[in-house]
C-alpha cells in the first residue's frame, strides 16, 4: 500500500497566515487554486458564482476558483474522511455552511480559524450584530465570516387564498379546506420551518433560545409530530411523502400543485416572479409566531491547503462590489451582509439606490417577525425525528 | 401467413424507441416550457450557444468523461484480456473467477462508499486519477468475465501448435491471440466505456464533485429544475454511445450467451 | 487477480469495523449497538423487501414483453433499420431514463399537459402521481424501458446460436402445434440458456441507484440509497448504522453470486 504522500505539497505555515499582514497574504493568495465547496441548488446562486465571482477573482488576484457540490452533511463526511485517513493536505478551502454544520465540524476540529478578523472588508460588517456573531446559538468566534443574512418567510399564492393561515390553527383549517396544496421539505428549509412551528408550540418566538434541552425537544417535538401526523393526509401527496430539494418546492409552488410555501430570503419570490417561474400574484407574508432570521457563513477547512487564497475569496465575497452585484433585486436578489452606514459614502448610495423588490417583502418588514436559530441539535434531531416519526410512519 | 396489426406495433414500438431521444433533443432546444402549454415559448439554438460557450463548464464535463471513459475502457480492456488468459491456465479457476463476480455485481455506489477511505489515504480523491482507478475497479472485473469465454481448448491447441512449430510467446501473441480475439476486444472495449460513460454514483463519491462528468451535470441540473440544460446534458450522454453502437451493434451479443 | 478482489475485501473490512464502530473518528470502540438498532427499526428488511419487489416486477414484466417480442416479431427484426432500432435504446443510461421519466410523468409532465389540453385535468394536482410515488410506478417504468430492448436483444441471440427455428420446424414435422412448440421448445432453451443472466440482472436492480435516487420516494428507499443517505447523514453519530446495511447488502450479495456460480457449471455463462 502507498502511504500518505501522493499531494503532499509544502505544508503552510498556517500560524505563521494569523499572524502576517493582510499584503503578505494578498501576496501569497496570488495565483493559487481554490477549492470551495457549496450548495448548487440554486440556478441564480451558480449564475451568480460561476459568471460573476470566478471570472472576477482570476482578473483581479489571478486566482482559480473551483466549486464543488456539497452541503451540510458531505461537507463534514468529507473533513471527518479526511481525518480518518490523516489528509494533512484537504480536497477542500472554503465551505458554505451555517450553524449545524460549523457545529458538527467543530465536534471534529474541522475548522480553521480565527480568520475573520484579518480580512479588511471585515470592517463593513456588524459584528456585534446577534443575528450575525451568533450562528445556531453559538458564538461564531472569528471561525466563519458571514456572507448573506435572510429571514425565512412563508410565500402564497393571492389568486388561490384570500387570507393564509399565520399560525399553526390557522394551517389546521387551511389544509382542510385546501388539501393537498401544502407540504414540508424533507430538507434544510423544511426543517427551518419546523423549527418555528417548534417555538410556536412552545409558545414563545425565542422559546428555543439558549443551549439545548432535551427535555423542552422532547416535550415539543412529541406535539409537533401529533399535530403533523393528525393532519398529514391533508397534505401534498396526502403526506405519504415529502419533496426532498427545495427546488422541487418552488417547482410544485409554480406549477400550482402547491399553494403554499416557505422559503429563506425572505420567502426569495421576487426573482422568480421575475423571472416568469412563479405567478405575478405570487407574495411572502409573515408568520405570527415569527420565523428563523440567520446568517450564512463561510469557513476555512483545517487541512486547506490554500488558506491565504481562501481568505482573499472570502474578503472579495464580503466586499462591497460583490455584495452589491449580489443584493440587485432583479439579480440574485440576497440581502447584504454589510452595514450600510458604515460604507464608503459612493457604496451606501448604491446600496440606497438599488431597485428595491416589487413583489416580495423586505427584511425590514419581518423584523419584528424574527426568530434566532436554536442550537443545532434540534435541527440534527429533527431531521432524523421528522423521517422516523413522520415520513416512515 | 401474415397478420395485419404486426406492422402497427412495428411502428409503435419504433416510435417508442425513438421518442426519447427526439424528446430529449427538442426539450434541449426549448425554454420557458410552462405548464399546461404543449408547445415550449422559445424553440432556437440558445442553449446550446450559452452551454458550449463554456461558462457552465458543459464542454469541459464532455471532454473529462471522454478522457475517464477512454482510459478505462482501454486500461480495463487490455488488463482484463490478458490477466483472463492467466486466470484461465490457473488450475483453480472456477473460485478466481467467483471472486471477480464480486466486485462485479455490488452496486459500485456502495462499493465507492466503502473504498472512499483507501482512496483518501492514498491521494487518489477528488481528482480524475482516482475516479478512473475507481470506475476501472468495476470495469476490470466484467472484462475478466468477458473474456473469460475466449480462452478455451481450441484457444488452447493453437498457442501449442504455433510453440510446436517454433513461434515464440511474442509471436503467439501478436500474430495468433491478439487476431483472434479483435472482434471481442472490440465488443470488451465498447462496453466498458459505457460503464464508465454511465456511471454516476461511485463518481460522485470518488471525484467529491469536483470530477464533474456528465452525468454528474445532469444530475446538478435536476437538482437546480433546469430542465433544458439537463436535456442538453442528455444529449451530450446518449449521443456518442448512439455512434459507437451503430459501428458495433453486430458485436454487442455475440458472446454474451 | 489481486487488482479485483483486494479493494472488495478491503472495501467489506472497513464496511464491517465501520459498522461495530471499530473505525470512525466519532466511534469509540467495539459495540453492537448500531447492529441492534438497525435490526430493531426493521429498515433494511423494509428497503430490501422493496428493493426486491421492484426488481421482481420488473424483471419480469421485462423478460415476458421481450419474450412477446421475440416470438412475434424475430422475423422482422432481422431487417437492418428495425434491428438498429432495437439497439438504441442501449445508449440510455440510468440517468438519462431517470430524468425522462420525469419529463414525461410528473404532474407538469408531457402527459399532463396532453391530459389537460384534452380536457381530462383542470389543474396539476389531479394529474395521477406516477413519479416519486408510492408504487414505485416510475422506477418500474424507467426499468422496463431499459430492459426490454436488451432482454429482446438477448433472446434474439439465443433463438439464433440454439437453432431454435430448426428445431421448431422438426417439432412441427411432428406433430406439435403453434402452442406446443412455444412452450415445450422455445421457452425451456431460452430461459434455460439465460437463466444465470436474469439471475445476474436481479441483483444488478436490486442494488440500482440513480434512477430510484431520481424516481424513489422518501420512504422506503431502494438499498443503495437508504445506504447512501445513511451513511452521508446529518446525525454523525448514526452513519455507522448506513454501513451495518452496506454489510448486510454485500453479504446478501455475495452469497447469491457464490450460489450461482461455483456449483458445478463447468460452463460459465459467458461460454458458448
Amino acid at each position: 500500500m502507498l502511504l500518505i504522500s501522493c499531494n503532499s505539497e509544502p505544508k503552510m505555515d498556517d500560524s505563521g497566515l494569523k499572524a502576517a499582514s493582510w499584503e503578505e497574504i494578498s501576496a501569497k493568495a496570488k495565483g493559487t487554486a481554490v477549492n470551495m465547496m457549496m450548495w448548487q441548488g440554486s440556478p441564480v446562486i451558480n449564475n451568480y458564482m460561476n459568471n460573476y465571482v470566478v471570472p472576477q477573482l482570476k482578473e483581479k488576484y489571478n486566482i482559480d476558483l473551483k466549486i464543488s457540490g456539497g452541503q451540510g452533511p458531505e461537507i463534514v463526511q468529507l473533513a471527518m474522511g479526511e481525518k480518518e485517513a490523516g489528509i494533512t493536505s484537504g480536497q477542500v478551502d472554503i465551505v458554505w455552511i451555517n450553524g449545524e454544520t460549523s457545529f458538527q465540524l467543530r465536534k471534529i476540529d474541522g475548522l480553521w480559524g480565527p480568520f475573520i478578523e484579518q480580512l479588511p472588508n471585515i470592517k463593513y460588517i456588524d459584528l456585534d450584530d446577534r443575528y450575525i456573531n451568533t450562528d445556531f446559538q453559538q458564538p461564531i468566534a472569528g471561525m466563519e465570516c458571514p456572507w448573506s443574512i435572510g429571514q425565512a418567510a412563508m410565500v402564497y399564492d393571492s389568486a388561490k387564498v384570500a387570507n393564509p393561515p399565520r399560525n399553526l390553527n390557522e394551517l389546521e383549517t387551511y389544509v382542510k379546506k385546501y388539501p393537498g396544496t401544502f407540504t414540508i421539505g424533507n430538507d434544510f428549509s423544511g426543517m427551518t420551518q419546523l423549527k418555528s412551528f417548534l417555538a410556536e408550540l412552545g409558545g414563545s418566538p425565542n422559546n428555543l433560545n439558549g443551549d439545548f434541552s432535551e427535555e423542552k425537544y422532547n416535550r415539543l417535538s412529541k406535539q409537533l409530530w401529533e399535530y403533523l401526523n393528525r393532519n398529514k393526509k391533508y397534505f401534498w401527496k396526502e403526506g405519504e411523502t415529502f419533496p426532498k430539494e427545495q427546488t422541487k418546492m418552488s417547482q410544485l409552488f409554480a406549477n400550482g400543485e402547491l399553494y403554499l410555501n416557505f422559503g429563506f430570503s425572505e420567502g426569495g419570490i421576487e426573482e422568480k416572479v421575475v423571472s416568469g417561474l412563479y405567478p405575478e400574484t405570487a407574495r411572502s407574508y409573515p408568520w405570527e409566531n415569527g420565523t428563523i432570521k440567520n446568517t450564512n457563513y463561510m469557513g476555512i477547512l483545517q487541512n486547506a491547503p490554500q488558506k491565504a487564497g481562501a481568505m482573499q475569496v472570502i474578503d472579495f465575497l464580503i466586499s462591497p462590489a460583490a455584495q452589491f452585484e449580489k443584493s440587485h433585486a432583479n439579480g440574485m436578489d440576497s440581502n447584504t451582509i454589510l452595514e450600510i452606514d458604515s460604507l464608503p459614502k459612493e457604496w451606501a448610495e448604491k446600496f440606497t439606490n438599488a431597485p428595491h423588490r416589487k413583489y416580495g417583502l423586505e427584511m425590514e418588514d419581518l423584523k419584528e417577525y424574527a426568530i434566532e436559530e436554536p442550537a443545532p441539535e434540534y435541527m440534527i434531531r429533527l431531521y432524523e425525528d421528522f423521517r422516523t416519526q413522520v415520513i416512515e410512519k | 401467413m401474415k397478420v395485419s396489426w404486426k406492422p402497427y406495433i412495428l411502428t409503435l414500438i419504433v416510435l417508442l424507441i425513438g421518442f426519447p431521444f427526439i424528446f430529449m433533443v427538442l426539450l434541449s432546444f426549448s425554454s420557458s416550457w410552462r405548464f399546461p402549454d404543449i408547445l415550449p415559448g422559445y424553440f432556437g439554438l440558445k442553449n446550446w450557444v450559452t452551454i458550449l460557450g463554456s461558462e457552465t463548464g458543459l464542454l469541459q464535463s464532455f471532454i473529462i468523461s471522454v478522457v475517464i471513459s477512454l482510459s478505462v475502457g482501454m486500461v480495463s480492456t487490455f488488463s482484463g484480456f490478458l490477466i483472463s488468459r492467466a486466470v484461465f491456465y490457473h488450475k483453480r479457476r472456477r473460485i478466481l473467477t467467483l471472486f471477480a463476480y464480486f466486485p462485479y455485481v455490488l452496486a459500485p455506489v456502495v462499493f465507492g462508499a466503502c473504498l472512499s477511505f483507501f482512496f483518501l489515504k492514498i491521494g487518489l480523491f477528488g481528482n480524475v486519477t482516482g475516479v478512473i482507478v475507481a470506475q476501472f475497479l468495476v470495469a476490470f472485473p466484467y472484462a475478466l468475465i468477458f473474456f473469460g469465454s475466449f480462452w478455451n481448448k481450441k484457444i488452447k491447441s493453437y498457442e501449442d501448435l504455433v510453440a510446436t512449430l517454433g513461434g515464440t510467446p511474442r509471436q503467439t501473441f501478436f500474430k495468433v491471440l491478439l487476431p483472434l480475439a479483435k472482434s471481442m476486444l472490440l465488443i470488451c472495449f465498447f462496453q466498458t466505456f459505457l460503464i464508465s460513460w454511465f456511471e454516476y454514483g461511485l463518481t460522485s463519491i470518488i471525484g467529491v464533485g469536483k470530477v464533474q462528468t456528465l452525468t454528474i451535470k445532469v444530475f446538478l441540473f435536476i437538482k437546480e429544475a433546469n430542465y433544458y440544460y439537463g436535456a442538453l446534458s442528455c444529449c451530450l450522454l446518449i449521443f456518442p454511445p448512439v455512434v459507437l453502437l451503430y459501428f458495433n451493434k453486430r458485436y454487442v451479443f455475440k458472446n454474451l450467451v | 487477480m489481486l487488482i479485483g478482489v483486494v479493494p472488495f475485501f478491503a472495501a467489506f473490512i472497513y464496511a464491517l469495523g465501520y459498522s461495530f464502530g471499530v473505525m470512525g473518528v466519532l466511534n469509540n470502540g467495539f459495540t453492537t449497538r448500531f447492529w441492534e438498532s438497525v435490526f430493531a427499526s426493521g429498515e433494511f428488511l423494509k428497503s430490501f423487501g422493496y428493493s426486491a419487489a421492484i426488481a421482481l416486477v420488473s424483471l419480469v414484466l421485462s423478460i415476458g414483453g421481450a419474450l412477446w417480442v421475440t416470438l412475434k416479431f424475430r422475423r422482422e427484426l432481422d431487417k437492418k433499420f428495425l434491428s438498429f432500432m432495437m439497439y438504441l435504446p442501449l445508449a440510455i443510461p440510468g440517468v438519462v431514463a431517470g430524468f425522462f421519466m420525469i419529463q414525461l410523468f410528473s404532474k407538469a409532465g408531457f402527459f399532463a399537459r396532453i391530459a389537460f389540453q384534452l380536457g381530462l385535468i383542470e389543474k396539476t394536482a389531479q394529474f395521477p402521481d406516477l413519479v416519486n410515488d408510492s408504487l414505485a410506478f416510475g422506477i418500474i417504468v424507467a426499468f422496463i424501458t431499459m430492459l426490454i430492448p436488451f432482454f429482446t436483444l438477448l433472446f434474439l441471440n439465443v433463438y439464433k446460436n440454439e437453432r431454435i427455428e430448426e428445431l421448431s420446424i422438426l417439432a412441427h414435422a411432428l406433430g406439435a402445434n403453434a402452442n406446443q412448440v412455444t412452450r415445450r421448445v422455445f421457452l425451456p432453451i431460452i430461459l434455460k440458456k439465460t437463466g444465470v443472466l436474469i439471475a445476474l440482472y436481479f441483483i444488478f436492480l436490486l442494488g440500482a441507484y440513480e434512477v430510484p435516487l431520481i424516481l424513489g420516494q422518501e420512504s422506503p428507499q431502494m438499498l443503495s440509497v437508504l445506504i447512501i443517505r445513511e451513511t452521508r447523514q446529518f446525525d454523525l453519530s448514526k452513519i455507522s448504522e448506513g454501513y451495518v446495511v452496506a454489510v448486510m447488502y454485500t453479504l446478501v450479495v455475495s452469497i447469491t453470486v457464490i450460489l450461482l456460480f461455483l456449483p458445478k457449471r463447468k460452463k460459465a455463462i459467458y461460454e458458448s
